[in-house]
C-alpha cells in the first residue's frame, strides 16, 4: 500500500509498531492484530501543532488506516454542524457536544470487518431525553426526523431493521399528544424509549442498557428518572448541562464498552474503536477531551482510543500538566503512565517538521512526470523555504508541477510562490503565497500581520501598527496578536515579530505584493528604519537591515566597511549575516523601483561584474569597500530563501571570506571558518552560522532571524 | 448501495486479493478463523471419505463374509440373514437367524455349530442338496433348541462357506476355528456334503486343529476313519462322525440287496476317481471278484459336475455291453451322476435292446432326480437305476424293521415339517416357514439327523453347570453315541457309531430311479446284511 504521508512513521509503522498500531491494537490498512502498549489503561493521544504541520492529514490518514477494520468516527470540531445550532433546535436542547456525540456514534456504529453494527441504547435514549426537552413547539414531522436519526444509533443487526422507523413514529405520536394535552412531554417521550427497549422483542443487551441511567444522581434507581434529570440538567444550561454532558460522553463510551464485552465480541473484533476529532482546541473538542479525562481519572475506564489534534502546544487548562512528548519519540514507546490528575490521562504529542529527506520524498512523489526536470536544487532550496512545513512542501511542490515548464530559465526560486496554483480544477488559480497564507495565519489577523511580519519585537510591532494600521490596533491588540501567535504554535524567537520563518517570508511576500508599486512594502520598511533612528550598534543593524530591503545597499557596505577592523569579528560576522537577511523579492533600482535588466543584480556585484563602475568613497579602503560590497551581495544572496543556491556564488564566498581572513587585524581564524562553512551550508540548505556559535539557535526555523 | 457478504472481500482487494482476505478477513477474526477450521476440517473429512470410499475395494459381502483377492467369491463364516446371494435360501437363512437371534437377546449361554456347505454353489444340483441340508439342519437346531425337556446348551447355527468349488477352504477353516475361542463358542462343525477333494482337505485341517466334523451326507470311505480308510494312520481325521454309512458299507448293502453274481455283473468305474467313486470302485471290485470281464473305465473332467467327452467313452461302454454273455444283467457304476446320467442316456439308445439291465450305484444317483438332461426313455425300455440313498420318506412307513430305526422317528421330522407349513398361528412356538420342502433326495432327512448328531455330541460333552463342552470333550463324545440310550434315533434309523466315528449298520434304503424322476423307494437294506440289534452295539 502506498504511504500517502510522509514524516509520520513514527505513527503508522509497523515494524515495530508505530504509535497508532500500539493503540488501536490493528496493523494500518490491515485487519491484523498489533500488541498493544497500554492493555489496561490507554492514554488519550492529542497532537499539538502549529497550523501546516499535517494535524488533518494525520488524522485523515489514521481513518483511512482503520476504515472497516475497526470502528472509527472523525470530527472536525471546525465543522459549520458543530459550531453554529441549526434555526430549528432551540438552545435548551442542542450543544456541540451532544451534536459531536450524535455524528461520532453514527461514524462508530458502521460495520466492520467481521462484526455487524454497534448499537448505542445508552447514549439513543439519552439524546432524545436531551432533544425531547426542545419539542414543546415542534412539529411532528420534526420530531419524527430528529428522533429517526437517534434511534438509528440502536440499530444493530439486519434482523433489527425497522425499528427505528416504528419508534419513530410511535414516540413522535407520544410526544404530540402529550403536547396536546398539556401531558409532560419529556416524561412521555422517555417512557415510550424505555418501552421501546424493553419490549420482548429486544435483546438482552437492550435490557441491560435501559438500566443504565438508574445510576444517574438522585435518580432513585428508575431509569426514567434518572433520563429525566439528565434532560432538565441539559435544558438547565450552564454547569448543570456539563453535568448532563458528561452522562452522554459516558453512555457512549459504555456502549462501546458493552458491544465490546462478551464471548462473541472478543472472537469477531479485532482491536479498538478508534475516535478522531480535529481541531479539538475548541468546542465540543475541549469538552469531550475535559469528561473523558475526567472520567478516566475518577475510574470510569474505557478502551476507546482517542487521538485528537490541537493547534498550538495543548496550552488549555485541561492538558496543562500532560505528558509531553515529539512524536518521534514515541516510535517504540510511549513512557506514558497515568496519574492521579485528568490531565495526566492525555499524552500530547507535537508533530515535528519533516526532514529534507521527506521532502525530497514529496516533492518527488508530486512532480513525478513532469514534463520539465525538476533542479537538484530545488528539494533542498524548498526544505530551507519552508522549514519543513508539510503543508508548505506540498503547495511548492505542486506550484513547481503546475509552473514549472512556464517559468524562465533564469525566474528565481520565489517565482513559485507569487506563480498561480490552481488547487482544484474547478477553481480558478490563485499566487501560491496566497493559498499558502490563508491555511498558515489566521485569516482574520492577515492584514496586521502583513505589516507586522516585518517587525522585530514588541516595540517596533507598535511602531509599525500606529503608523501603518488603522487607529483601533493598538499596543494591546499588538500584544493580544502576539499571544496568539505563539497559543497558534507558532515559536516566539527573539527579533523577530513573527517567529516562523517561513511563515513570516510568505506575509513579507504579500507586503511586497500588496500595491503595485510596493508603496506599502517601502513604508513599511521606512517605518522601522526611522524607528531605528541611532548611531548605537544594536539599532543600526536594524536600521541597515531594512534599508536594505529597501534595495539601499550603500549605508550596510560602509557600516561593515568601517566597522570590520572596530567590531569584534564575531559580532561583524553576526551583523553581516542579519543585514544581509533582509528579504529582497525582486530586483530594485537605487530609487526602489523594480530592476528592468532581469533578477541577477545581487550575484553580478557579488561575482565584481559591477566593481569598475562603483567608485568607493574617497579615503576609504577601496579594497575593502569592494569586498565587503561583494561580500554583503553574495550572503544576501546565498541565504535568500527565496532563491535557489549557487555553487559558483558559493565559490566566490569562500574566496571572499578567505581574502578577508589574510587581514592581519582581524580574527582570521572565526573568517576562515566562515569561509569553509557558510558556502557549504548554502548549498546544503543550512542557515549560515557565525563560527563557533552554534548554541544561539539550532532550529531550522529561524535561520533568518539575525541573531542575538 | 446495497450491502453485500462480498464486501468483506473487496475491502481488500488493495491489498492482495483473495490472499489478504483469507488472511485477514477469515484468519484474523477469531469467530470466523475457528468456524473456517470447522469447515476445513469438515471437508477434509468429506474428502477423505469420499476417496476412501471410490478408491476402496470393498472386500466384505456380509458380517465375517469376504470376498478374497481375485475372487468374487464371498466367502468365510456367516452369523447373520446373509444368503451368500442365492435366493432359495434367503427363507431358511432367514429362520436359522431369527432363531439364532432369538439365543442371542436370551440371556443363557449358547453353543455354535458351523454348517459347512459351499453356498456360493453356481450348480443347480449342488445348490438344492445345500437346501435340503440347510432346511435340515435348521429343523434339528429349531427341534434341540425347543425341545420341553430343556436340555441346555442351546445351539447357534452360522453357515461356513469355503467357496463354490471349496477353494477357499482355508480362509474359512481359519475363521471357524478363530469363533471356537470367541464368545461365539463355536464346537462342531457339521455339513460337508461333497466327498470332494477340497473338503477332504478341510476335515483333515479343521479335525488337525481339533475341531469336531460331523459329516452329512459324505460316504467316502477316504473321508472317514478306520481301517478300511487307507494304509497308516487308522484315524486321519480324529473328531470327525458321520451320519451316512460309508460307500463300502453301502456297496454291501447294495450287494446284499441286490445278491449280485460276479459272472452276472460288469463294473465301469471313474478313473482315476474321486474318494467316492474309489471307494465304491473298491467295494464294487470286491463283490466281482472272480468276474468274466474287466472293469471299464471311464476319464471325466477333473470338475465332475461339467459334461465333458465321457459320453463317447459311454458310447463305446454300451456296445461293450452289448457284447457281453446274455447272462449278464447287471452294471455296477462307480461314479458321479453326471457321468451315470450319460451312461443311462446312452444306455438308452443301445443296439440290444431287447436286453434289460440294472445299474445299482452309491447314492449320488440321488442327483438324477432333478436333472432336466436325463431321458426318461432309457428308463422305460429295460434299463433300471437302483442306488442306495441316504435317506428315504417312505423308507419307515412300509413294512419298517423292528429295529435299526422306526416310523416314529421319522414321524417326528414329518411334523416339524408340518408345523413350519401350517397357515393358523395356533400353536405359537413353531419353526419358520423354510421354502419349499422336497424330502426325496434324503438330504434332508440325513442332515437334520446329521445335526441332532452334532447336537447330541455337544450335550453329552456339556460337563453338568456349564453352558459349553471342550472341543476335545465333543470330539471324544462320538465313540459313545451307541448303545440303547446313547445311539440317535434318526429320521433315517438309528445311528450308532462305531469307534471311527462311522455309523454302524446303518440303514440304507434302495431306491429306484423312475422315468418321472422320482426315488421310488424298494426295500431298506443293511450293510450287514440284516438290522442291528436293539443294543445296537458295533460288534469288535
Amino acid at each position: 500500500m502506498l504511504r500517502r504521508l510522509h514524516g509520520r512513521g513514527a505513527l503508522f509503522d509497523t515494524e515495530p509498531p508505530g504509535l497508532a498500531p500500539r493503540l488501536v491494537g490493528l496493523r494500518p490498512h490491515h485487519h491484523i492484530a498489533a500488541p498493544l502498549e497500554h492493555p489496561r489503561e490507554l492514554p488519550f493521544v492529542v497532537l499539538t501543532a502549529g497550523r501546516g504541520l499535517g494535524k488533518s492529514a494525520v488524522l485523515g490518514e489514521l481513518r483511512a488506516a482503520y476504515q472497516r477494520h475497526t470502528p472509527v468516527a472523525l470530527i472536525d470540531c471546525e465543522d459549520p454542524q458543530f459550531l453554529h445550532r441549526p434555526q430549528a433546535r432551540p438552545a435548551q436542547a442542542w450543544s456541540p457536544l451532544a451534536q459531536a456525540l450524535l455524528v461520532i456514534a453514527e461514524q462508530l456504529a458502521e460495520p466492520v470487518t467481521g462484526a455487524r453494527r454497534i448499537a448505542f441504547p445508552r447514549l439513543m435514549s439519552g439524546l432524545i431525553a436531551v432533544a425531547a426537552g426542545g419539542w414543546g413547539d415542534a412539529d411532528t414531522e420534526r420530531i419524527r426526523w430528529e428522533v429517526q436519526r437517534m434511534l438509528l444509533l440502536n440499530e444493530s443487526g439486519s434482523w433489527f431493521a425497522g425499528f427505528a422507523a416504528r419508534w419513530a413514529g410511535r414516540v413522535a405520536s407520544k410526544a404530540v399528544a402529550a403536547a396536546i394535552s398539556d401531558d409532560p412531554l419529556v416524561s412521555a417521550v422517555i417512557e415510550a424509549t424505555m418501552e421501546a427497549m424493553t419490549e420482548r422483542s429486544a435483546g438482552t443487551r437492550q435490557r441491560r442498557a435501559s438500566t443504565w441511567y438508574r445510576t444517574y444522581p438522585n435518580a432513585g434507581d428508575r431509569a426514567e428518572l434518572g433520563l429525566r434529570l439528565l434532560s432538565d440538567h441539559f435544558r438547565a444550561g450552564g454547569t448543570s448541562r456539563e453535568h448532563a454532558e458528561r452522562h452522554l460522553v459516558r453512555a457512549l463510551l459504555a456502549d462501546l464498552t458493552d458491544a465490546y464485552a462478551g464471548v462473541r465480541a472478543h472472537l469477531q473484533r479485532l482491536g479498538r474503536p478508534l475516535v478522531l476529532v480535529d481541531n479539538a482546541h475548541g468546542s465540543p473538542g475541549r469538552e469531550l477531551i475535559e469528561q473523558v479525562l475526567r472520567d478516566r481519572a475518577e475510574g470510569f475506564a474505557d478502551q476507546v482510543a482517542f487521538i485528537a489534534a490541537v493547534r498550538g502546544a495543548g496550552g488549555q487548562s485541561s492538558l496543562r500538566n500532560s505528558v509531553r512528548r515529539d512524536l518521534r519519540e514515541t516510535g517504540r514507546r510511549t513512557r506514558w503512565t497515568p496519574a492521579d490528575t485528568a490531565s495526566s490521562r492525555a499524552l500530547l504529542v507535537s508533530l515535528p517538521p519533516l526532514s529534507s529527506d521527506d521532502t525530497l520524498h514529496i516533492v518527488d512523489a508530486v512532480c513525478t512526470g513532469t514534463t520539465t526536470p525538476v533542479p537538484a536544487e530545488l528539494p533542498p532550496a524548498t526544505h530551507r523555504l519552508t522549514c519543513g512545513n508539510p503543508l508548505g512542501i506540498t503547495l511548492v511542490a505542486e506550484s513547481a508541477r503546475q509552473n514549472l515548464h512556464r517559468l524562465a530559465p533564469t525566474a528565481p526560486f520565489g517565482a513559485l510562490l507569487t506563480a498561480e496554483l490552481a488547487l482544484h480544477e474547478d477553481r480558478e488559480g490563485r499566487p501560491a503565497y496566497r493559498e499558502l497564507l490563508d491555511r498558515l495565519v489566521p485569516a482574520d489577523r492577515l492584514d496586521e500581520l502583513t505589516v507586522l511580519a516585518a517587525a522585530h519585537d514588541h516595540d517596533s510591532a507598535r511602531a509599525l501598527a500606529a503608523a501603518q494600521l488603522p487607529d483601533d490596533f493598538g499596543p494591546s491588540s499588538v500584544r493580544e496578536l502576539e499571544t496568539r501567535l505563539v497559543a497558534e504554535g507558532l515559536p516566539a524567537v527573539p527579533g523577530q515579530f513573527v517567529g516562523d520563518a517561513f511563515v513570516r517570508t510568505l506575509l513579507l511576500l504579500r507586503l511586497h505584493h500588496r500595491h503595485a508599486d510596493h508603496g506599502k512594502w517601502r513604508d513599511v520598511h521606512e517605518t522601522l528604519v526611522r524607528h531605528y533612528e541611532g548611531p548605537e550598534p544594536s539599532a543600526a543593524r536594524y536600521r541597515l537591515h531594512h534599508e536594505l530591503a529597501l534595495g539601499d545597499t550603500g549605508p550596510a557596505v560602509a557600516y561593515l566597511r568601517d566597522t570590520f577592523h572596530t567590531l569584534d569579528t564575531r559580532t561583524w560576522l553576526g551583523t553581516l549575516l542579519f543585514i544581509a537577511s533582509a528579504p529582497y523579492f525582486h530586483a530594485h533600482d537605487t530609487e526602489g523601483h523594480d530592476f528592468a535588466g532581469g533578477d541577477h543584480q545581487r550575484a553580478r556585484i557579488a561575482f565584481g561584474h559591477t566593481d569598475a563602475e562603483q567608485r568607493p568613497p574617497d579615503g576609504v579602503d577601496a579594497v575593502l569597500h569592494l569586498r565587503v560590497r561583494r561580500l554583503l551581495h553574495a550572503v544576501w544572496q546565498l541565504t535568500d530563501p527565496l532563491v535557489l543556491p549557487d555553487r559558483r556564488l558559493c565559490d566566490r564566498l569562500r574566496y571572499e571570506l578567505e581574502q578577508l581572513s589574510n587581514d592581519p587585524r582581524a580574527s582570521n581564524a572565526l573568517l576562515w571558518q566562515a569561509s569553509q562553512e557558510w558556502p557549504e551550508a548554502a548549498l546544503t540548505g543550512r542557515p549560515p552560522r557565525v563560527p563557533g556559535d552554534e548554541d544561539t539557535t539550532d532550529d531550522d526555523r529561524n535561520r533568518n532571524d539575525g541573531g542575538a | 448501495m446495497a450491502r453485500s457478504g462480498f464486501r468483506g472481500f473487496r475491502g481488500f482487494r488493495g491489498v492482495g486479493g483473495i490472499g489478504a482476505w483469507l488472511r485477514e478477513g477469515v484468519w484474523a477474526i477469531p469467530l470466523r478463523r475457528y468456524l473456517a477450521l470447522l469447515v476445513m476440517a469438515a471437508l477434509v473429512a468429506g474428502l477423505t471419505y469420499g476417496i476412501r470410499k471410490a478408491t476402496y475395494d470393498d472386500r466384505s459381502c456380509a458380517p465375517g463374509v469376504v470376498r478374497p483377492a481375485r475372487s468374487n467369491d464371498c466367502v468365510g463364516v456367516s452369523t447373520t440373514d446373509y444368503a451368500f446371494g442365492q435366493k432359495q435360501l434367503a427363507e431358511t437363512i432367514g429362520a436359522i437367524d431369527r432363531e439364532n437371534r432369538s439365543l442371542t437377546n436370551g440371556k443363557g449361554g449358547y453353543v455354535t455349530v458351523a454348517l459347512f456347505e459351499p453356498f456360493t454353489t453356481t450348480d443347480a444340483d449342488i445348490l438344492g442338496d445345500v437346501l435340503h441340508e440347510l432346511q435340515g439342519a435348521y429343523l434339528a437346531q429349531w427341534k434341540v433348541n425347543h425341545d420341553a425337556n430343556g436340555e441346555g446348551p442351546p445351539i447357534r447355527l452360522v453357515l461356513a462357506n469355503p467357496g463354490r468349488t471349496g477353494a477357499s477352504w482355508e480362509h474359512t477353516v481359519g475363521e471357524i476355528e478363530r469363533m471356537t475361542k470367541t464368545s461365539d463358542k463355536l464346537r462342531a462343525v457339521a455339513g460337508i456334503g461333497l466327498s470332494t477333494a477340497e473338503n477332504t482337505l478341510a476335515v483333515r485341517e479343521l479335525t488337525r486343529r481339533g475341531i469336531p466334523v460331523v459329516g452329512t451326507s459324505i460316504t467316502a470311505d477316504s473321508l472317514a476313519n478306520g481301517p478300511r480308510s487307507g494304509p497308516g494312520d487308522p484315524k486321519p481325521f480324529p473328531g470327525l462322525a458321520r451320519a451316512a454309512p460309508t460307500n463300502t458299507d453301502e456297496a454291501r448293502a447294495l450287494a446284499s440287496f441286490a445278491k449280485v453274481a460276479a459272472d452276472r455283473a460288469v463294473l465301469v468305474y471313474d478313473d482315476p476317481g474321486d474318494p467316492y467313486t474309489l471307494t465304491l470302485q473298491a467295494s464294487f471290485e470286491k463283490l466281482l471278484r472272480g468276474s468274466r470281464y474287466q472293469p471299464w473305465p471311464f476319464t471325466p473332467l477333473t470338475d465332475r459336475t461339467k459334461e465333458g467327452t465321457t459320453a463317447n467313452d459311454f458310447r463305446q461302454i454300451r456296445e461293450l455291453l452289448c457284447d457281453t454273455a446274455p447272462g449278464v444283467n447287471t452294471v455296477l457304476f462307480a461314479g458321479r451322476h453326471t457321468q451315470l446320467r450319460q451312461f443311462i442316456n446312452a444306455l438308452g439308445k443301445r443296439g440290444c435292446m431287447q436286453r434289460q439291465f440294472t445299474i445299482l450305484t452309491g447314492d449320488d444317483a440321488s442327483y438324477l432326480t432333478g436333472d432336466p438332461k436325463l431321458d426318461p426313455e432309457a428308463l422305460r425300455h429295460g434299463i433300471s437305476v437302483r442306488y442306495t440313498a441316504l435317506a428315504h420318506p417312505d423308507a419307515w412307513f412300509k413294512k419298517p424293521p423292528r429295529t435299526g430305526g422306526s416310523a416314529a422317528d421319522a414321524q417326528e421330522l414329518n411334523e416339524l415339517l408340518n408345523a413350519t407349513t401350517a397357515i393358523s398361528a395356533a400353536k405359537t412356538d413353531r419353526p419358520s416357514p423354510i421354502g419349499d420342502i422336497d424330502l426325496e433326495d434324503g438330504q434332508l432327512i440325513i442332515a437334520y439327523d446329521a445335526m441332532r448328531l452334532t447336537v447330541e455330541g455337544i450335550r453329552e460333552a456339556t460337563p453338568r453347570g456349564r453352558t459349553a463342552p471342550n472341543l476335545a470333550d465333543v470330539a471324544d463324545e462320538w465313540t459313545l453315541i451307541k448303545g440303547s440310550s446313547g445311539r440317535v434315533n434318526g429320521a433315517s434309523g438309528w445311528i450308532c457309531l462305531d469307534n471311527y466315528g462311522n455309523p454302524y449298520d446303518k440303514a440304507v434304503p434302495i431306491v429306484e430311479l423312475t422315468p418321472d424322476r422320482h426315488a421310488r423307494f424298494v426295500e431298506i437294506a443293511w450293510p450287514t446284511g440284516r438290522p442291528p440289534q436293539k443294543d445296537c452295539l458295533p460288534p469288535s
